[in-house]
């Protein structure tokens, strides 16, 4: 128990110093590079929470194919990031206002790995039960994900295709209009 | 692009291994961690690391663009196809139990075809993206 929270209090220490990190540098590179960084920290505190699924969609997406793209993407941007907020005391208070109301709203979440919880008693021990006897798939992740909830993976599916679709469109212009050459400029912008 | 032998042997070398992985990710979904979205992503940056240290060019010429946007589109035709299969043999869409002999070699059968249309989306939308990123660029500087 004590490990356990030594490893949290360490992996929380890393994030946040990340967190401030990325609030000081002003070059995209950097930027970039804390973010992936960020991404493989939340991977291993998926990993103590027991999501090893997530944690590996998270380091592979989140800190690996991600931080290429964002790189690929980068190369449209100016190198340094411009000062442009003018006043940096409203940002603040909202955000500690906002963390502090969920600060607030967590001390009445359940217990961590409590059975009694509501999300434990819902639909979870169906799942749980069936993906054993209806699917003998040992990994639940999988049963759930592709069969208990094939239509929404069918949906994620369609989803990744439109966006490289829609990517493709805009950018896959063999001769662009001279009018129109900010356009995708500014969607890229948008997407870093 | 690059001529440092470092970049370019290690590559070489790390090629085939990357794809294994991923192959291990994407077919072994049922029993540990991973499936069609991780096993996509990590195929896909084994054909991203070669384009980078060997060029776009290079890269088109390992893997066609035609070929690249035939399979893109076939990922989500192949998860779409397994629901009308199912609904064509007599059950509901996207329900697996028919696909087989029994409900459970079924369900298999459709988790497997599932995960590997996730999985043809996910790689082939990933390698579209960083090669229009990368050939914009090209026809911006031309």
């Amino acid at each position: 128990m004590i490990s356990e929270l030594l490893i949290n209090a360490f992996l929380v220490t890393i994030m946040l110093s990340i967190a401030i990190a990325l609030i000081k540098t002003r070059t995209v590179i950097f930027t970039v590079i804390l973010t992936s960084a960020y991404s493989l920290v939340a991977a291993l505190m998926f990993i103590t929470l027991d999501a090893v699924d997530v944690a590996f969609t998270e380091a592979s997406v989140g800190a690996g194919i991600s931080t290429i793209l964002f790189l690929a993407a980068m190369a449209y941007l100016p190198k340094k990031e411009e000062e442009s907020i003018s006043s940096e005391f409203i940002p603040a208070l909202s955000c500690i206002i906002l963390g502090g109301i969920l600060i607030w709203c967590s001390f009445d979440l359940p217990e961590i790995g409590q059975l009694t919880a509501p999300i434990h008693q819902h639909i979870a021990p169906e799942y749980i039960k069936g993906s054993k006897e209806n699917i003998g798939i040992p990994n639940i992740v999988t049963s759930v994900l592709a069969s208990y909830r094939g239509y929404d993976t069918f949906g994620e599916t369609i989803v990744v295709f439109t966006a490289g679709v829609a990517v493709l469109a805009l950018l896959e212009k063999k001769n662009p209009a001279k009018k129109n050459k900010s356009q995708p400029k500014r969607k890229i912008r948008k997407n870093a | 692009m690059h001529n440092n032998p470092i970049l370019r042997i290690s590559t070489k070398i790390l090629f085939a291994p990357i794809i294994l992985f991923g192959l291990y990710v994407q077919f072994h979904g049922d029993f540990g961690p991973g499936g069609g979205f991780q096993a996509g992503v990590i195929v896909a940056s084994a054909f991203i690391l070669y384009s980078l240290v060997f060029g776009i060019e290079a890269g088109k010429k390992l893997f066609p663009s035609n070929v690249n946007l035939i399979l893109l589109a076939f990922g989500g035709i192949l998860y779409g196809g397994v629901g009308i299969v199912s609904m064509i043999l007599g059950d509901e869409f996207l329900a697996y139990n028919i696909l087989g002999s029994s409900p459970q070699s079924g369900q298999h059968t459709g988790i497997l075809l599932v995960e590997f249309g996730v999985g043809l989306t996910v790689s082939n939308v990933m390698i579209a993206l960083f090669n229009a990123f990368s050939s914009y660029d090209k026809i911006k500087e031309k």
